[in-house]
């Protein structure tokens, strides 16, 4: 069971500024699955992504990814050791063009030529936009961008936040099919508010509470349970 | 058509302020075409005034597009940029008159930065031995104090072969005189007094190596135990590496010491010059990466400590200055492609220029002098475009404008921000420092070059848009343009209807209305003329 673990977060504490932002969570992913973090507005969904990376590096507890200790190093460390992110307002460079969004990714010289062809077949309308500013893209095209970005090196773990947030629902179907597609390759957490989206992906949840990872189980047993789901999802 | 009028509604404040700015730039060259003069000799006042505008705004420019690159990038108002243009331009007079003293400088300055190439061989040795918290913190400000003794005792003993602020004969002042004679005076070389080269040489090295070795316990002290990263294969032996060899560099300029300073007097101050602006970029470069390793980089999130402490190094670095070159003003010679005044000059035309080396052109009538107006502009350009280049061609260029934006996502990429910074921090200062010794012949050398440069560089960049690039070039024009043609019409005055004595602006007015200007400029364009809105 150890060995099929990708990322372990074992009880960690945040502080942002002068909050106790998370005061308890621990996530497990196994290899080759996607995990998805429930939970309420401000619950602590963003930060706990923030702190795997080391943007928001926590104080107390460890990140282990492939049974090496990652908390406390920089973040670009932990990037490079194969960790792709999608942040929340998906982070498009406006000053660069699509094609430079992608580009800046590299982590060596030739990782976007060997991905071109994958990220083309997730997003084909990204071929079309190739040379716009960045600028000029609409929400959901600046979305599809954001998730190709993080597919062009080569990447074990996935943090996707609030990847249909905003987006019309041909566009949320089209995204989940990518996200589905890229689960085959590698394994993802996904931080998601539309709990159809989230249930419909993931095959197990971590439920996470005012900063306390409080519940985690298979999808399947959550979808059957509309108790806990009103108690920790829906709006109070 | 349809997107050029949408784009015309959007920024219509835009485009009315540079329609009324192209107006009054119209009227301002209107006002200058003498109509008493034949053919194109009317034009004499109207293109020296634009080329001296043209050149006034490439020094600004050259320090603007640093601090506003640095700014954008990093939210540090460098407010030492000034104060790196001001030793730019001493190092560089100092390269071009008295280059003995810079050979003897090297040596020591070679010698104390090899002991910091060391520091990630340190890092990992300090990993493996484990000590008491308490004792971690401790050792390190021992080593601070035995670093400050040894190479407290040893830098002062070290000979270098200068000049003395106090006495005449041999002061800045005098040499730069002389300079400007042509004349060469060689001081005899100073030697070792009372210790021997080995000591002092060794001693130096061994105060470094002690610095580096200091320098790695407070950074591994203020670490969380877990932290650090395994030493890529191969990183520790290129760090000997390049101990080894700049340690080296350092014995080897001792060695050749006399040699290298001779072989400088000989060159043509043209060859002197090119050097004299290496050496000043790469001072200016290294006092960057020493002021953001260490000053800025503890403090990075709050700005106003930053813009604090990056005044007072502004401080700091002008009475170094002062107390080293000294307080009076003094003079640099032009190199010599621009300095011929014999035979055939002032040019007639451009390839007579080339010809006969001349200081000055005649354009339209008017004679203009070829390195403060037309050389400095030419290279203002050719920076904007290497500058742009850079920005929109490397991987590094393309890191910078991401990062402008959103750091964060940056770092988030896998990408080493910090180093992105230092680099960034570097290569903005050093532009300043290439700044300085252009502008040095055309300005002369006084302590107090980088205030006023400052001041102009912050309105021009208030006008352009202050982390905008074609905006620091913009403003950097628009003020160079509009102090040249303010000092023209104090020379020949504006003719005011229904007055009868001409208006002359006098010279204090030069910077009230740059000033002026931007307070216009911001009152309808907050931003700044290509600012982003927020």
């Amino acid at each position: 069971m150890e060995n099929n673990t990708l990322l372990k977060v074992n009880d960690i504490h945040t502080f942002i500024g002068q909050f106790h932002i998370l005061q308890g969570v621990s996530v497990e992913i196994p290899k080759g699955k996607i995990v998805s973090l429930l939970g309420r507005n401000g619950a602590g969904k963003t930060t706990t992504l923030k702190s795997i990376l080391g943007l928001a590096p926590p104080t107390q507890g460890q990140v282990i990814l492939d049974g090496e200790e990652i908390q406390g190093r920089r973040s670009y460390d932990i990037a490079n050791m194969g960790i792709g992110f999608v942040p929340e307002h998906r982070a498009i460079f406006r000053d660069l063009s699509v094609h430079e969004n992608l580009l800046i990714a590299e982590r060596k010289k030739g990782d976007l030529e060997k991905k071109e062809e994958l990220i083309f077949s997730l997003f084909p309308d990204l071929k079309r936009l190739i040379k716009l500013p960045g600028t000029n893209l609409s929400g959901g095209q600046q979305q599809m961008l954001a998730v190709a970005r993080a597919l062009v090196p080569d990447n074990k773990l996935l943090l996707i936040d609030e990847p249909s947030e905003g987006l019309a629902p041909v566009l949320i179907e089209q995204m989940m099919e990518a996200i589905r597609q890229l689960s085959a390759e590698s394994t993802v957490l996904l931080v998601e508010q539309n709990f159809i989206v989230a249930s419909q992906l993931a095959e197990s949840y971590v439920i996470i509470e005012e900063g306390h990872s409080v519940k985690s189980g298979k999808m399947v047993d959550l979808a059957a349970d509309p108790e806990t789901i009103h108690r920790y999802l829906e709006a109070a | 058509m349809n997107t050029l009028i949408s784009s015309f509604r959007r920024n219509r404040t835009f485009w009315i302020t540079l329609l009324v700015l192209i107006i009054i730039f119209a009227l301002g060259v209107r006002g200058l075409v003498d109509q008493e003069a034949e053919g194109g000799e009317r034009y004499k006042n109207v293109v020296i005034t634009i080329l001296r505008g043209l050149s006034t705004g490439s020094i600004i420019f050259l320090v603007a597009s640093g601090f506003s690159i640095i700014f954008g990038l990093m939210s540090v108002l460098n407010m030492a940029h000034g104060a790196i243009f001001m030793v730019g331009a001493y190092v560089g007079w100092t390269v071009a008159v008295r280059p003995d003293t810079v050979v003897d400088a090297t040596t020591p300055i070679a010698l104390l930065i090899s002991g910091f190439l060391l520091v990630p061989v340190w890092d990992q040795i300090i990993k493996k031995i484990k000590i008491s918290p308490a004792l971690s913190r401790l050792w390190p400000w021992l080593g601070l104090i035995l670093t400050l003794l040894v190479l407290g005792f040893l830098l002062p003993k070290y000979p270098i072969t200068s000049w003395d602020v106090g006495s005449y004969e041999i002061s800045p002042v005098n040499f730069a005189f002389a300079a400007s004679q042509g004349q060469v005076n060689v001081p005899e070389p100073e030697q070792f007094q009372g210790i021997s080269p080995l000591i002092g040489l060794g001693g130096i090295l061994l105060g470094s190596i002690l610095a580096g070795i200091t320098v790695t316990g407070f950074v591994a002290s203020r670490r969380p135990t877990t932290a650090g990263r395994a030493p890529q294969p191969g990183a520790l032996r290129k760090s000997l590496i390049n101990f080894i060899i700049v340690a080296l560099l350092g014995l080897l300029l001792y060695i050749f010491n006399t040699p290298i300073s001779n072989f400088l007097y000989t060159l043509d101050s043209t060859w002197l010059f090119i050097v004299a602006i290496l050496v000043a970029v790469a001072t200016g470069a290294g006092l960057g990466i020493l002021i953001e390793s260490t000053l800025i980089r503890p403090i990075y999130e709050s700005h106003m400590y930053v813009l604090m402490l990056t005044l007072g190094v502004n401080a700091i670095i002008i009475e170094v200055v002062r107390s080293i070159w000294g307080a009076p003003e003094f003079t640099m010679h032009r190199p010599s492609v621009f300095a011929g005044t014999g035979e055939g000059c002032p040019a007639e035309s451009f390839g007579d220029l080339l010809q006969y080396k001349c200081s000055t052109i005649r354009i339209l009538g008017g004679r203009v002098r070829t390195y403060n107006e037309i050389f400095i502009t030419i290279l203002g350009i050719v920076v904007l475009i290497a500058v742009w280049l850079l920005l929109q061609r490397t991987r590094l260029g393309m890191i910078v404008r991401a990062g402008v934006q959103d750091s964060e996502m940056v770092k988030a990429l896998g990408i080493n921000v910090q180093r992105i910074f230092t680099i960034v921090f570097s290569l903005g200062v050093g532009l300043a420092a290439m700044g300085g010794v252009i502008g040095a012949p055309s300005t002369g050398l006084t302590t107090t070059l980088g205030d006023s440069l400052l001041i102009n560089m912050l309105v021009a960049l208030a006008i352009g848009g202050l982390t905008s690039y074609p905006g620091a070039a913009a403003g950097a024009l628009i003020v160079g343009l509009l102090q040249q043609f303010i000092i023209k019409y104090g020379q020949i005055g504006i003719n005011i209807p229904f007055v009868e004595e001409a208006f002359k602006p006098s010279p204090p007015l030069v910077p009230a209305m740059t000033v002026l200007l931007m307070v216009v400029i911001l009152l309808v364009l907050p931003q700044g003329l290509f600012g982003r809105k927020e």
